[in-house]
């Protein structure tokens, strides 16, 4: 097996190479200013380099393969097949936890590595800074990412401000409500107003105890106070600076109103993407339900009959969830095909596509301004979701990933949970979580 | 005889293939890993010498102490029900008068068979809070009004891997006691009998005390095994606050999730001597009896 | 009649004992037949009919059939080798006279105390470093080394095979090796089987080593693959009962066939060790 992959991999250069010198001799005048600062590609691909990197125009052909734990990369790789008929992409789906092990240990080994491998959100913080990930910003990336969502372009970015890794989409949450059930609770079922009803905490909390008092208890505002954390998630100070933990006092805040939301039955305890969670979502139990726009597939539209029965409204304040980002493996031997792979991606074209077929929000900005007024979603009837997506993605504060971020965030999650679980103070909450922080991360300053 | 003593450095031969095996896939990994357990190494830069850091730490690391605690209790709580469970079983099928002594070993064998990360996928779905069977005929029954979230509570997270633990394992044990007792022979009880020994002197005085060997057995694989409980507990979680952590859930999580290799390293070593320090205490008290 | 009544409390415990024991699986394959959402409500005590719904669900995400088999394949060779090379050390250490061989087989039984988890750190580092990630060579191999299974041997060759059987075996000009296994392993068949049953279940249930060895899903076993059940589905608990229930199904079955043998396996191993 070993070998085979060995062979094809020679094969799959050569025949880069020789499209690259071919490519390169019709257009060799234009792309030497882009590929100067490219350090890590080796000796034999700097002649590639010459050739593959312009607009798209010369037939590409080669093999990529792509590591993936995200079903909807087969997409992405029959899209861009069909486009280039020439290169083969060969992506290979490893769902679930163990991915991330995975990929690190391929990496590690430098053996049977793909030349493209996703990231997500949750994680790629800790591959960022890592020499695994093949500068972009020397290949040109910076133009591909600049219509891009501030906060979507940020989170590909290392430490030092170069472009490593990018993402397709952006991944923009709201309140998604059955439209019957907020006339019934709330008297209206306009997303404009029922933003309106919903912009700030306290207003949250009035309205649930009085939905929990209308129905007897039996319905509920929000899904969980746990909610909050994501919404807050990153509208809050990043948590490691200079080498030293720091709580945004923010938190606080956030802490008490979730107590508060507890106390008050506000919420129904369901936690994110559970059991019950997807049929609170379904049967109405809980009004309004603060979920990303990829988060669809949770509604159980059986012979359309979700059609037009939803509307979306704003969170008090805008939050994203999740988010895949692509990266080049540094040294992978076909890194400019892969880069027109990354290309295709961050482009206009494959973010429209994929926006009509699967609902997902595109990370272009420019993709968003095309179809502010046009896009339509099934579940949504008439409402122009793009609008509300937007204003709250566009605001969202762009911040590079650390390796500490999100695995600290889950830490506070986890302390805070049980802290409104067991309605305990916020100072406990505090002391547990700096324990958790310390534990793991001695080198991290807690005081 | 004369020709055994000639060929008997043949022996060598047949027992080299285990010395290789286990110096290559055994031996040299745990030198490795003491090796790694002297470095600071993440996964993706360079290992670095850092001496005795990582030890200094985990003497330090409360979590770990935490984790050491929550794998006695856990193992304390599966294992006192499991082995009290099996002996009764053994006893009772021992009895000539039982029918379908075959029917019920073999139930009671089944959970043994599964495989352990199955089992716990099977408890933590029966017991989720919002889907679990459980739930359903507590309320159905009317003893509960709300769904109770087990792995809400610390205890409720032990008691559910400890009863995972029990419920897998007591079937071997009833097997092997039955072996044991099966082992000793008619005329012990023949004698008894004739001596007039009631029924429940003999169990107390000839049953038991010559199950002894087989106790031991079951004790110490018990206590090797209990400690490094990890499959299952693992598909179960860690529970709220730790609590149902167990060792080698800590060393998995350590290096493996949180990609510490190193310290993870060292946490191995710390699992050592808590199951060596453990294991010793049981040979000795086995001894003590005597 | 207080007799009566004592065989009748008896009975009640072995049945209640035996109904805890089946209780789960009937409870996860009657689950397994019904939609997500009457899962999540209700509480099923009668088959369904989305068993097949569920499946394709399962199947679209996770080649659960797959896994099995490469379960199966790595557990048959790795039982064979361990089984093989147990008997072959037993054996040698039964029934040749070397020097060191009390030490030696003193170091053998030390092996056994070491925990299982204490290298998988760098158990994973000489795999990466032997070019064997992603292979089941790490799977197969180390089963060369089963300390327990030489003891067993050792114990079985002491007491069953005869010293005059290897002599009259050198007498017909059988080499050593060769006696061992034309001569020797067939009278070892009885303490082959048992350790079997051992190094079966054993190898079928492991879980850490593929999980950390393997990547290709192609490759993937079922444990690894039943523990990833969890997160790949996290609300899809249609799926999920259905990966247990192909998972558990055909053990029950062969369980139920070979019961007598496996448990008979397993008394005389216990009682042996």
């Amino acid at each position: 097996m070993k070998t085979t992959t060995k062979k094809w991999l020679t094969t799959a250069t050569s025949v880069v190479l020789a499209a690259g010198l071919l490519a390169g001799c019709g257009t060799s005048n234009n792309n030497n200013t882009t590929n100067t600062g490219d350090t890590n590609a080796g000796g034999n691909n700097a002649t590639t380099n010459t050739g593959t990197n312009n607009g798209g125009t010369q037939a590409l052909s080669g093999k990529l393969v792509i590591w993936t734990f995200f079903d909807q990369v087969k997409d992405m790789a029959e899209q861009f097949h069909a486009k280039n008929p020439g290169v083969t992409v060969d992506v290979k789906m490893f769902p679930g936890d163990q991915y991330q092990t995975k990929l690190l240990t391929a990496l590690q080994s430098g053996k049977d590595v793909p030349d493209i491998f996703d990231l997500e959100r949750g994680y790629i913080g800790k591959f960022i800074d890592s020499q695994f990930l093949t500068d972009l910003s020397a290949k040109g990336g910076d133009d591909l990412v600049k219509d891009y969502i501030p906060y979507v372009q940020a989170l590909g970015r290392s430490t030092d401000g170069k472009l490593k890794a990018i993402s397709d989409h952006s991944s923009p949450g709201g309140f998604w409500y059955q439209k019957d059930i907020a006339k019934k609770y709330l008297g209206t079922d306009d997303p404009d107003k029922i933003s309106d009803m919903v912009s700030s905490w306290d207003k949250i909390i009035e309205l649930g105890k009085k939905v929990a008092a209308d129905s007897g208890g039996k319905e509920h505002l929000i899904q969980n106070a746990g909610d909050l954390f994501d919404i807050e998630a990153y509208n809050t100070q990043p948590w490691v600076k200079d080498g030293k933990l720091t709580i945004d006092p923010k938190w606080q805040t956030v802490y008490e109103n979730q107590l508060k939301i507890r106390a008050n039955n506000v919420d129904a305890k369901l936690p994110f993407m559970s059991a019950g969670w997807g049929n609170a979502l379904n049967d109405g139990s809980v009004v309004l339900t603060s979920m990303p726009a990829w988060a669809g597939f949770m509604i159980d539209n059986k012979d359309n009959k979700a059609n037009g029965k939803f509307g979306v409204a704003k969170t008090p304040e805008g939050f994203y969830v999740g988010g895949t980002y692509r990266g080049i493996y540094s040294k992978s031997p076909n890194q400019d095909l892969a880069y027109e792979f990354i290309k295709y991606i961050a482009g206009t074209e494959w973010q429209q596509h994929n926006l009509e077929k699967t609902g997902n929000m595109p990370g272009n900005g420019a993709v968003y301004e095309a179809n502010l007024d046009t896009y339509k979603s099934p579940f949504f009837g008439e409402q122009n979701i793009l609008k509300p997506y937007y204003e709250s993605v566009k605001a969202m504060p762009a911040i590079q990933p650390d390796k500490y971020g999100e695995d600290i965030l889950s830490k506070w999650r986890k302390a805070a949970g049980d802290g409104i679980a067991n309605n305990s103070s916020y100072d406990d909450v505090v002391a547990a979580f700096k324990k958790e922080v310390k534990n793991t991360f001695p080198e991290v300053s807690v005081d | 005889m004369g020709s055994k003593i000639n060929k008997s450095y043949y022996g060598y031969f047949f027992i080299a293939p285990f010395f290789i095996g286990f110096a290559v896939f055994g031996l040299a990994p745990i030198l490795y890993t003491l090796y790694l357990s002297f470095m600071k190494w993440d996964g993706f830069n360079a290992p670095v010498y850092v001496g005795f850091a990582n030890y200094t730490r985990l003497l330090h690391d409360s979590f770990f102490y935490q984790s050491i605690w929550n794998t006695l209790l856990i193992w304390v709580l599966s294992n006192t029900p499991q082995l009290i469970l099996a002996l009764l079983l053994a006893l009772i099928l021992n009895e000539k008068f039982i029918r379908g002594k075959h029917f019920f070993r073999a139930v009671y064998f089944f959970p043994q068979i599964i495989t352990p990360v199955t089992l716990g996928v099977i408890f933590s779905l029966m017991f989720d809070w919002q889907t679990g069977s459980i739930n359903k005929i507590l309320m159905y029954l009317g003893i509960v009004h709300d769904p109770v979230n087990w792995f809400n509570s610390p205890w409720w997270s032990r008691l559910i891997a400890s009863a995972v633990i029990c419920w897998q394992y007591f079937g071997f044990n009833m097997i092997v006691f039955i072996a044991g007792l099966q082992s000793i022979s008619n005329e012990v009880y023949e004698a008894a009998s004739i001596d007039g020994a009631t029924k429940k002197q003999t169990a107390l005085h000839i049953t038991l005390p010559l199950l002894r060997p087989v106790f031991l057995f079951v004790f110490i694989t018990s206590v090797i095994g209990g400690l490094q409980l990890f499959d299952a507990p693992l598909m179960l979680g860690d529970g709220p606050g730790n609590t149902s952590r167990t060792m080698v859930m800590y060393l998995y999580e350590t290096a493996f999730k949180n990609f510490d290799y190193s310290y993870g390293a060292a946490v191995a070593y710390g699992i050592f001597i808590v199951v060596m320090f453990f294991t010793a205490i049981t040979a000795r008290a086995s001894k003590l009896k005597d | 009649m207080a007799k009566v009544l004592t065989r009748g409390i008896l009975y009640l415990f072995l049945i209640i004992v035996a109904a805890t024991c089946l209780i789960p699986f009937y409870s996860m394959i009657i689950t397994s037949t019904h939609t997500n959402s009457d899962i999540a409500r209700k509480l099923l005590l009668l088959p369904g009919d989305q068993f097949v719904d569920n499946y394709n669900r399962l199947k679209d995400t996770v080649n659960i059939w797959r896994g099995f088999g490469n379960t199966l394949f790595i557990t048959v060779i790795s039982t064979l080798i361990n089984v093989y090379f147990a008997a072959l050390a037993g054996y040698g250490f039964s029934k040749y006279d070397f020097k060191y061989r009390g030490v030696l087989f003193l170091v053998v039984l030390g092996t056994m105390m070491i925990p299982g988890q204490l290298g998988i750190i760098g158990f994973f580092k000489l795999v990466n470093s032997l070019n064997m990630l992603n292979t089941y060579w790490p799977l197969i191999l180390p089963s060369i080394h089963n300390a327990f299974g030489i003891f067993l041997m050792r114990q079985f060759a002491d007491s069953s095979v005869p010293t005059e059987i290897i002599e009259s075996g050198r007498m017909d000009g059988y080499g050593e090796l060769q006696i061992f296994n034309r001569i020797v392993l067939p009278i070892m068949a009885p303490a082959l089987a048992t350790l079997g049953i051992f190094a079966f279940i054993g190898k079928w249930n492991d879980f850490l080593t593929p999980m950390i060895v393997l990547f290709d899903n192609n490759l993937q076993t079922l444990p690894v693959m039943i523990a990833s059940l969890k997160s790949q589905f996290t609300s899809d608990f249609g799926a999920q009962y259905v990966g247990i229930v192909i998972s558990v199904v055909p053990v029950l079955v062969f369980f139920s066939f070979m019961s007598k043998r496996i448990i008979d396996g397993v008394a005389a191993g216990a009682v042996k060790g």
